[in-house]
């Protein structure tokens, strides 16, 4: 952080880390593009402007959300109805960015700012699984964010410059990029007793939550419980669990 | 009109549940606290994980177990063994479509 105000002879770190971040996410692209191109194709039949379907993906920047407000208008929604849905749908970031903090108390307020204002489910995920194995940092989150940023918006213009001649992602299954991200991110936590007794917890609060409450509430509730009962029984054990205190300053 | 103002309802409304936190809690956490939020993301990554392969979507959601299912079940393996998100994608969608082909 204070050497980033000196003139070294090479880049500065926080800049090779924010390439690093940006890069971690390119697979992820994979799916976030033909994704950002359906919103966009649906958005304009339910009769938002091209300007408006761009608009919504570069200020709002939250997938699930976009997609049910687009419903939503085309259902005859009013600004009010689509607001609060969208507060309930992405109140699980809430969670993510709270889980963050311990990660990054030497960052100053805009620094956090800028790094929440494009916080989502994918580059959390990866941006807190690097600070997990103790080489995270904000630059890279940062990084991480800005690298959906770039494509989620443009898929958007491509979406509504290409109209109806898109494929469906979900027939070729490259929806399932996602959880598989999301796998490949959990499974080597799992070597850690106290994180396999979280993830198991959580488990079976996705499940239940998924079944019996509306929308993502399910990541809420698995998220906040599950988490709670491995920090319990991971206490009561005596075993050592996550590490949430920070690695490397940021 | 409405709809610009839905967007931006949804844009203030959201960059509060990303940045409230992550403003309001500076300074050192409580232990009990900290400790908490560390398994946080174990927690957050079994729910996204495991809602799109075992449960299914739409308005009457149902427990599944189909190729999807399958194909992370392989991405675990190599994730386990490999560390690497890449190939986890990798080995899971070759998986998938091959279980597809297979199965017609």
């Amino acid at each position: 952080m204070a050497n980033t105000l000196t003139q070294p002879a090479t880049a500065p770190p926080w800049r090779g880390e924010l390439r690093a971040g940006y890069l971690a996410m390119l697979p992820l692209w994979l799916s976030a593009a033909p994704f950002g191109m359906i919103y966009a194709v649906s958005a304009v039949a339910a009769g938002l402007s091209p300007a408006q379907t761009v608009a919504m993906s570069l200020l709002v920047f939250a997938g699930g959300a976009q997609f049910i407000a687009v419903g939503m208008v085309a259902a005859g929604a009013g600004p009010l109805a689509i607001t609060v849905t969208t507060l309930v749908v992405n109140a699980r970031h809430l969670l993510m960015s709270a889980s963050l903090a311990p990660h990054l108390r030497g960052v100053g307020r805009w620094k956090r700012l800028l790094l929440a204002a494009q916080l989502t489910d994918e580059s959390y995920a990866v941006g807190v699984a690097r600070f997990l194995e103790g080489r995270g940092s904000a630059a890279f989150q940062i990084g991480c964010n800005l690298s959906l940023y770039t494509i989620w918006p443009l898929s958007a213009v491509a979406g509504v410059l290409l109209g109806g001649a898109i494929p469906d992602p979900a027939a070729l299954g490259l929806d399932l990029v996602f959880p598989l991200t999301f796998i490949g991110l959990l499974v080597p936590l799992l070597r850690e007793p106290a994180n396999r007794l979280a993830a198991l917890a959580a488990a079976l609060l996705t499940v239940a939550g998924a079944l019996w409450l509306p929308g993502s509430w399910y990541v809420l509730l698995a998220g906040l419980l599950g988490s709670a009962l491995g920090a319990l029984l991971a206490r009561n054990r005596g075993l050592a669990g996550a590490d949430p205190t920070p690695g490397g300053a940021p | 009109m409405t709809i610009w103002l839905a967007i931006l309802g949804m844009a203030l409304v959201t960059l509060a549940t990303r940045a409230l936190p992550l403003l309001l809690m500076r300074g050192a956490l409580p232990t009990w606290l900290g400790r908490w939020l560390g398994f946080v993301p174990v927690a957050v990554f079994a729910a996204l994980a495991l809602r799109p392969l075992l449960v299914s979507a739409g308005p009457e959601p149902r427990l599944v177990a189909g190729l999807p299912l399958l194909a992370g079940l392989a991405g675990a393996l190599a994730a386990w063994h490999t560390r690497s998100v890449v190939a986890t994608i990798v080995v899971g969608m070759l998986v998938y479509w091959g279980l597809r082909l297979a199965t017609g």
